[in-house]
């Protein structure tokens, strides 16, 4: 009996891997992330560690992982959130998340203070796979500086998808 | 069972000391030269033999061939299932004691563990202590410091270390302490309580378990990996062994499940931790871990349930015999260049960043207010409880909002019936 449940969420989970690797890493445009200013977010950029911001004009961000992470991760069964009001330096760990028996520690790419963190994910941490650039979002930022994303480190979209092109060899 | 233990214990201390005197060398040395005794030390055993050192090892010979019989099943050799074609468990033995005898240096010091770990390349560490905390902050200080391949160049640093825990619980990182220990049980029966920094289940460690990690980049991250090396490598020793993988990638022993896995990712690495049961105390593991539900009791949270299976042991000699198999697996997966072997123990391969990860896996903190927080009924709605970071925020009857979940159990042990009681500890 345990192993045609485990044999039917296979080929479940194989279904979404292939539904999943149809989309993109781009933002969700209908979500907070995308929508929580009137002209869009100013800054969306990425880093290597394939987590995504996106920062808007009065230096408010959301930050994610990318689709190429969850489909990586698989089923994300807990999402360990950051504390609000708390001040994080540029590649502090502020999140963790759980799929499969694995820990995946989550980073801030620039420096700013955590204003909450996505309560949706307690109860449905499958957000993350279903749409990890919009509903799934993690954190919500007040940036130190916006023009920190300036920076050569992170990587723009095309950047970042011909990172995982090169990675990929 | 218990004077089997004992006397084990007692056999295994009495030869340390016995050897640390004939040999007069500084006792912590030899409280390696058990688990040395079958890891072949490619780099290191290459020595030649003096003949002081020979005399020594007649001396010892009555020793040995008792160590030997302790620990060796009847008609297995060191890889447990074969006698033909093994090297010598005594000349093995003996050379280690020798190049430990010679040298001195197998153990790292803290400045070469620093230089070895931060330099690339692949290498297979050996922790000679059976602390849980040392071997858990060793592997994450490892992981933390293992140097990441730039500019897609590829990963040349996998790492492999073992370690064998004395006996302890040990929880994944996302887990409800209280919803999956017999805590007060586990302190009771002399077991340490460890919060461990990767994902999974809740498994019982003893001396007869060898834990193994399997260190690459984040590129290269796949489950499945090592333990299906690890299926094969045991069974190009004993093709017959009734050993595989099942649906959630552990390695099963004739269906029971032998082997438990758990892993963690960051800043462009990865690693696979598993546990491998080869002479464990079973029997002494059952009333540890909390079956998923109690009468009486409701739980509410969004923490990593663990997965209940039975367990069996694995029929190795011991758990050097298990090291000897992987370590040779390894290197012979790894072709190009031979790979050492480092030993660690916690008096000399230890560092600032390891005894402040061994405070904060050793701290209340992160044992017990580390626990997701959760909801909890008892007995439907006498108590009615929300826990964040360990203690009570909310609760019916509200009295008790402010307590720790801890001392909220203190506070109603004479209240509530034992069963149920037995259920929160």
């Amino acid at each position: 009996m345990f192993s045609r449940i485990a044999r039917t969420s296979l080929q479940k989970s194989s279904l979404r891997l292939f539904l999943r690797a149809q989309s993109t890493n781009t933002l969700t445009k209908t979500q907070l992330p995308f929508t929580y200013s009137a002209s869009g977010p100013s800054f969306i950029k990425y880093t290597n560690e394939h987590e995504w911001i996106a920062a808007h004009e009065d230096g408010t961000a959301f930050l994610g992982i990318t689709k190429y992470a969850a489909d990586a991760l698989g089923d994300a069964t807990y999402v360990e959130l950051p504390e609000p009001e708390t001040e994080v330096e540029a590649g502090e760990s502020i999140s963790s998340i759980e799929s499969v028996k694995s820990a995946s520690e989550i980073y801030q790419p620039v420096a700013g203070t955590i204003i909450e963190g996505n309560e949706q994910l307690s109860d449905s941490p499958q957000l993350i796979n279903e749409d990890p650039l919009g509903a799934g979002w993690i954190a919500k930022i007040k940036l130190k500086d916006i023009k920190d994303l300036e920076s050569g480190e992170l990587f723009s979209i095309e950047q970042y998808e011909n990172f995982l092109k090169e990675d990929a060899h | 069972m218990v004077m089997k233990m004992n006397t084990r214990t007692f056999i295994d201390r009495w030869l340390y000391i016995e050897i640390g005197r004939v040999i007069g060398v500084n006792m912590s040395m030899c409280v390696g030269i058990r688990r040395l005794s079958l890891v072949r030390c490619r780099r290191f055993s290459s020595k030649p033999i003096s003949q002081s050192v020979k005399s020594l090892d007649d001396e010892c010979e009555s020793l040995n061939t008792m160590y030997s019989d302790m620990f060796t099943v009847p008609g297995t050799s060191k890889d447990g299932i074969s006698e033909s074609g093994s090297v010598d468990e005594l000349d093995e033995l003996n050379s280690e004691l020798n190049s430990l005898y010679h040298v001195g240096f197998q153990v790292l010091d803290s400045k070469d563990l620093e230089e070895m770990v931060k330099s690339k390349g692949r290498f297979i560490i050996r922790s000679l202590s059976n602390d849980p905390y040392y071997n858990l902050a060793l592997e994450d200080y490892v992981f933390r410091n293992t140097p990441i391949a730039v500019d897609h160049e590829s990963f040349h640093s996998q790492r492999l270390m073992f370690y064998v825990n004395d006996k302890c619980a040990v929880i994944g990182k996302n887990q409800n302490i209280w919803k999956e220990l017999y805590v007060k049980e586990l302190n009771n029966n002399g077991y340490d309580i460890i919060r461990r920094f990767s994902g999974g289940g809740a498994v019982i460690h003893d001396l007869g378990n060898v834990n193994y990690s399997y260190l690459t980049s984040r590129d290269e991250f796949k489950r499945e990996f090592f333990n299906e090396k690890i299926v094969h490598w045991l069974l190009g020793i004993d093709p017959n062994l009734s050993i595989s993988l099942n649906e959630r990638g552990d390695i099963t022993y004739n269906g029971y499940k032998v082997s438990g896995s758990a892993f963690k990712i960051a800043k462009g690495k990865s690693y696979h931790h598993g546990t491998m049961l080869i002479n464990s105390e079973l029997e002494k593991f059952t009333g540890l871990l909390k079956p998923k539900s109690t009468p009486g009791i409701q739980w509410k949270c969004n923490s990593v349930d663990s997965v209940r299976s039975k367990v069996a042991n694995i029929p190795l000699s011991g758990t050097n015999a298990f090291i000897d198999i992987c370590a040779d697996g390894f290197r012979s997966h790894f072709t190009k260049n031979e790979t050492s072997i480092f030993y660690c123990n916690e008096s000399s391969s230890i560092n600032q960043e390891i005894i402040e990860t061994m405070e904060k896996l050793k701290s209340h903190h992160w044992k017990f207010n580390n626990t997701p927080s959760f909801a909890i009924d008892i007995l439907n709605g006498r108590y009615s409880l929300e826990v964040d970071k360990g203690t009570i925020t909310k609760s019916n009857p509200s009295h008790l909002i402010g307590l720790s979940f801890n001392e909220f159990v203190d506070h109603v042990s004479k209240e509530i019936d034992p069963s149920i009681l037995r259920s929160l500890q």
